[in-house]
């Protein structure tokens, strides 16, 4: 399934401007540390951290997109990052255990 | 035609889990710094010489090694703090640059951030380097992107906090 496709059912709102491609996994974490060591490329990242170190890791681990969860909003800056990467990164007011729910209903597995 | 995914060359083995521990000297202001995989961080104060540490941060962090898959060679990385993101250097400075202009060729710069103080402290040797471009870039599947990871030859040990660098630091209070 395509990242803008998920995003509209799930009803996750764009923090970013949408750089389309597929989601093939999920990785939910709130650790740097942990996202650098074990998310794959392609994985969607479920987080409740809004800094720009996500960002940067996401980048270097090639995620296919962000979800802020519990309704955090981004920095400006961590916009502007996360564009010029091309890391969609959205948001949703779900926590993380009701975003996970949702994705796998979604048959995102 | 279907095109087989090559076989990674390389693999990160060895996640040790623990805190990244940077201490002050009471006098000089001296900082160093060091990993602890330990269950609680080591937070004390102590005597070398005449010389008296204290802690002065410490952030939940992991350390790895790097595997060859095809000799088996394992290559340590206990000297290795974590990436610096070039934007999340401040604007204007040579790395920010330089990534600004690697980014035009959809390369995205990261700086290896290595440990200070330590007698062996100083930018992570170019054939480890390596290592670090191939395991990363071999994890990557998107076919335009790269990721190109330079040592740490600015000094940027001296002029960042860590909160920059791309570990967990100041992420796990949750505020």
């Amino acid at each position: 399934m395509k990242i803008q496709e998920l995003a509209e059912r799930l009803e996750l709102k764009a923090a970013t401007k949408v750089f389309d491609r597929d989601v093939t996994g999920v990785y939910i974490s709130d650790m740097v540390s942990d996202v650098i060591a074990n998310a794959k490329a392609g994985d969607l990242l479920v987080t409740a951290q809004a800094h720009a170190n996500v960002i940067a890791a996401a980048n270097l681990v090639d995620n296919c997109a962000v979800v802020i969860t519990q309704g955090k909003a981004l920095a400006d800056d961590v916009v502007k990052m996360a564009e010029k990467a091309e890391i969609p990164v959205f948001t949703t007011a779900l926590n993380r255990w009701q975003m996970a729910t949702k994705l796998y209903e979604a048959g995102i597995r | 035609m279907t095109t087989e995914p090559t076989t990674r060359r390389y693999e990160m083995v060895n996640v040790r889990q623990g805190y990244l521990i940077i201490e002050q000297e009471n006098h000089t202001f001296a900082r160093r710094s060091y990993f602890a995989a330990e269950r609680t961080p080591p937070l004390e104060e102590y005597r070398e010489g005449n010389q008296f540490w204290k802690p002065h941060e410490a952030a939940q962090t992991f350390q790895f090694d790097v595997r060859d898959t095809t000799t088996g060679e394992v290559v340590p990385f206990g000297e290795l703090v974590g990436l610096l993101y070039y934007a999340c250097c401040a604007k204007g400075t040579a790395v920010h640059q330089m990534g600004d202009l690697a980014h035009d060729q959809q390369i995205s710069l990261y700086v290896a951030i290595t440990t200070e103080g330590a007698e062996d402290s100083g930018p992570l040797p170019h054939e480890k380097v390596r290592v670090l471009n191939a395991l990363f870039n071999g994890r990557l599947t998107s076919p335009r992107k790269k990721v190109l990871i330079l040592p740490d030859l600015f000094g940027l040990q001296r002029q960042i906090t860590y909160a920059q660098v791309a570990i967990d630091f100041g992420l796990t209070s949750m505020e």
